[in-house]
């Protein structure tokens, strides 16, 4: 995908949020005194913003898509970028009822794969116990009560 | 004021200050070194442990991090040709050749002296302005103080030179995400879409650490093994080649004052940043060298100049940062937030209510840069190895530990969350080539650019005049012009020499 179809989408996405944010702009309550800016006061000029530059990007990269045929992706996330975002969104879904330990080990292990380690003992033995050390390091030493288990 | 330097002086010298800075510059020329991870991320990581230190330790360990990452990013550039930080690129020009020649001791041994000389320089600035600078600034009112904030945002204009329209879309993004909470004023809840997580805003560093860290660990899943592991390479320094000799010291005296005097002052200027003033001093040093032509081929002086520089950048940021509050680079950004969290905002008021902090900051800054010379001189043969450290291991640390440092802020699982957003906000910014930095400024200055345009606008019943009848906003908007034309020359600038050669 070349920049002028990735400035098509984000120009679009972006136009969409400043219209959704524009709306929710516009139902803020308005406690201010008489001449005076309020709560909605500093929203509504980024909304006004938002809209001139996301049509900005839109309209430049409509124009440009008419120019450039080609191009490539040169800042898209790698394969195994998605499989480490997907693991990640995963990780946290599972904190809370898993805990901080062994929720960490599985994302732990999976990341050394996905970083190129092969050997598995290696990846057993780290993804073990470098948590452990970090849980006890931040309860124990720095006082800080990292999610635990309630199973 | 004596009494209080001297409180100062005590502070930074005690045990468990000298031990932070000393940590904290090792940790930072490690971070440094490695390509791949820049100082920002650096600070990110050990940020969950600055919060349980007193306030003194923590920003001592912060500081050592700051000047020791600086000199850290030039051991990579020299000994492999890659900058660890951005900062040491104009290093690798003249340090990387020297390598080659089979001198990598002379190389690293001038970038240490040189840092530690534009760094001691830009620490006596930090001490001789910083205070006084600061005693003007007490005197500001709402409308000098948006002013202000509002010059601060120009340094969006340096990180927007490809694209205006990007670099402006990601302020707004930044500022949007600024008006969610409670508004500063009326206390008005906006956009919270009831949930009570988001009542205080979007914390800062939450967003700091998903903003960089994140992008940064899945950038890294894209390069090969192979070229991880690139500093297994590393040649073995014998200690005596560090130690520069006579004739070098006699070569290099003149571009590290030049840096030294670049730096500092670039690096009181928002946005300019250690890069610029690395290349700016390295171009000057060029120019008034009686061998012009033997730069790019292992000069001495073409390593000490930059690294002169990007190290007296670090003291000159800290001005900007102390005194008015407003950050001269990304790093200062995170040091702000670090110290908001203590309950400290840097402003002119931190030297009249906390001098004997204010002035404890100045003298870990001295600190620092001692540690950072003693540590590299005596650890290099061993800090080299972190090159060749296996990032299977290492990267999933750092994803753990941003992890705990976005929990930890308030002991909340939907701080996390807000975290991960923040990384697939970065991944699509980078996706497009949208500088991160604005929306990061915006994050910093946006409440303080809200509050004091609606006090000042709500004085003067509406009247936007106000902002050009005070003397002191009119100098902040005229800067403010000054910031915006000069980044729209350099860019012009920029573009002009590019264009001849493509």
């Amino acid at each position: 995908m070349n920049m002028a179809q990735r400035n098509i989408i984000a120009g679009t996405v972006l136009l969409m949020v400043a219209i959704g944010y524009g709306i929710l702009t516009a139902n803020l309550p308005d406690r201010s005194l008489p001449d005076t800016p309020g709560p909605a006061f500093l929203p509504t000029l980024i909304t006004i913003g938002l809209l001139v530059l996301s049509v900005a990007l839109l309209v430049g990269g409509v124009i440009d898509a008419r120019r450039e045929s080609e191009g490539t992706d040169g800042h898209g996330v790698p394969t195994r970028g998605w499989i480490a975002l997907a693991g990640f969104t995963v990780y946290v879904t599972l904190l809370p009822s898993l805990g901080f330990v062994a929720a960490s080990v599985l994302f732990f292990a999976g990341l050394m794969w996905l970083y190129g380690e092969r050997n598995k003992i290696l990846i057993g033995l780290t993804s073990i116990l470098v948590p452990v050390v970090l849980f006890y390091l931040f309860t124990a030493g720095f006082q800080i009560l990292l999610p635990r288990s309630p199973l | 004021m004596p009494g209080d330097i001297l409180q100062g002086f005590l502070q930074a010298v005690q045990p468990s200050s000298l031990t932070a800075t000393a940590l904290g510059s090792l940790l930072g020329i490690v971070f440094g070194m490695i390509p791949g991870m820049t100082i920002s991320s650096g600070i990110i990581i050990v940020l969950p442990l600055t919060f349980v230190l007193d306030p003194d330790i923590s920003i001592a360990l912060l500081l050592g991090l700051y000047v020791g990452g600086m000199l850290g990013g030039s051991f990579s550039a020299i000994l492999l040709n890659i900058p660890g930080t951005p900062s040491a690129a104009a290093t690798a020009l003249d340090g990387h050749p020297l390598v080659a020649r089979g001198e990598a001791g002379r190389a690293l041994g001038v970038s240490v002296l040189a840092s530690f000389a534009g760094g001691l320089f830009s620490c006596l600035c930090l001490f001789l302005i910083a205070p006084s600078l600061a005693d003007i600034a007490l005197g500001f009112q709402a409308v000098d103080l948006f002013s202000l904030v509002f010059l601060g945002l120009t340094i969006i204009c340096s990180f927007a030179a490809q694209s205006w329209v990007k670099g402006l879309l990601s302020a707004l993004i930044g500022l949007a995400i600024v008006t969610v909470g409670q508004d500063p004023i009326m206390g008005s809840a906006r956009f919270t879409f009831g949930e009570p997580n988001l009542l205080a805003g979007v914390n800062f560093l939450t967003a700091l650490i998903g903003l960089f860290a994140i992008p940064q660990l899945i950038r890294n899943l894209g390069t090969s093994p192979g070229d991880l592991m690139a500093g297994a390479t590393a040649p073995m320094i014998p200690f005596k080649s560090l130690l520069p000799k006579l004739s070098d010291l006699r070569r290099i005296r003149l571009p590290v004052s030049i840096g030294a005097a670049v730096g500092s002052f670039l690096g009181m200027l928002p946005g300019a940043g250690g890069p610029i003033a690395a290349f700016i001093s390295y171009d000057y040093t060029r120019k008034t060298s009686r061998d012009p032509e033997e730069f790019g081929q292992g000069a001495v002086e073409g390593i000490a100049a930059p690294e002169s520089a990007n190290n007296a950048v670090t003291g000159g940021a800290l001005i900007p940062m102390m005194t008015l509050g407003i950050p001269g680079d990304p790093v200062t950004a995170i040091l702000i937030g670090a110290l908001l969290v203590h309950g400290l905002a840097p402003g002119p008021l931190l030297f009249i209510e906390r001098p004997d902090f204010a002035y404890g900051v100045i003298f870990s800054f001295f600190w620092a840069n001692i540690f950072n010379l003693v540590i590299a001189f005596a650890g290099l043969r061993l800090l080299v190895k972190v090159l060749a450290a296996p990032r299977a291991i290492l990267m999933p640390i750092i994803a753990i530990l941003c992890v705990i440092g976005a929990y930890a802020l308030r002991n909340s699982l939907f701080d996390i969350h807000v975290m991960l957003f923040f990384g697939i906000l970065g991944l699509a910014m980078r996706w497009l080539e949208m500088p991160v930095v604005p929306l990061l400024l915006a994050l910093v200055l946006g409440r303080q650019l809200e509050e004091n345009l609606r006090i000042a606008l709500t004085g003067s019943q509406g009247d936007i005049s106000v902002f050009f009848t005070s003397p002191f906003s009119m100098l902040f908007l005229g800067l403010s012009v000054v910031s915006v034309a000069w980044s729209l020359i350099s860019a012009r600038r920029e573009r002009s020499k590019s264009s001849p050669a493509s």
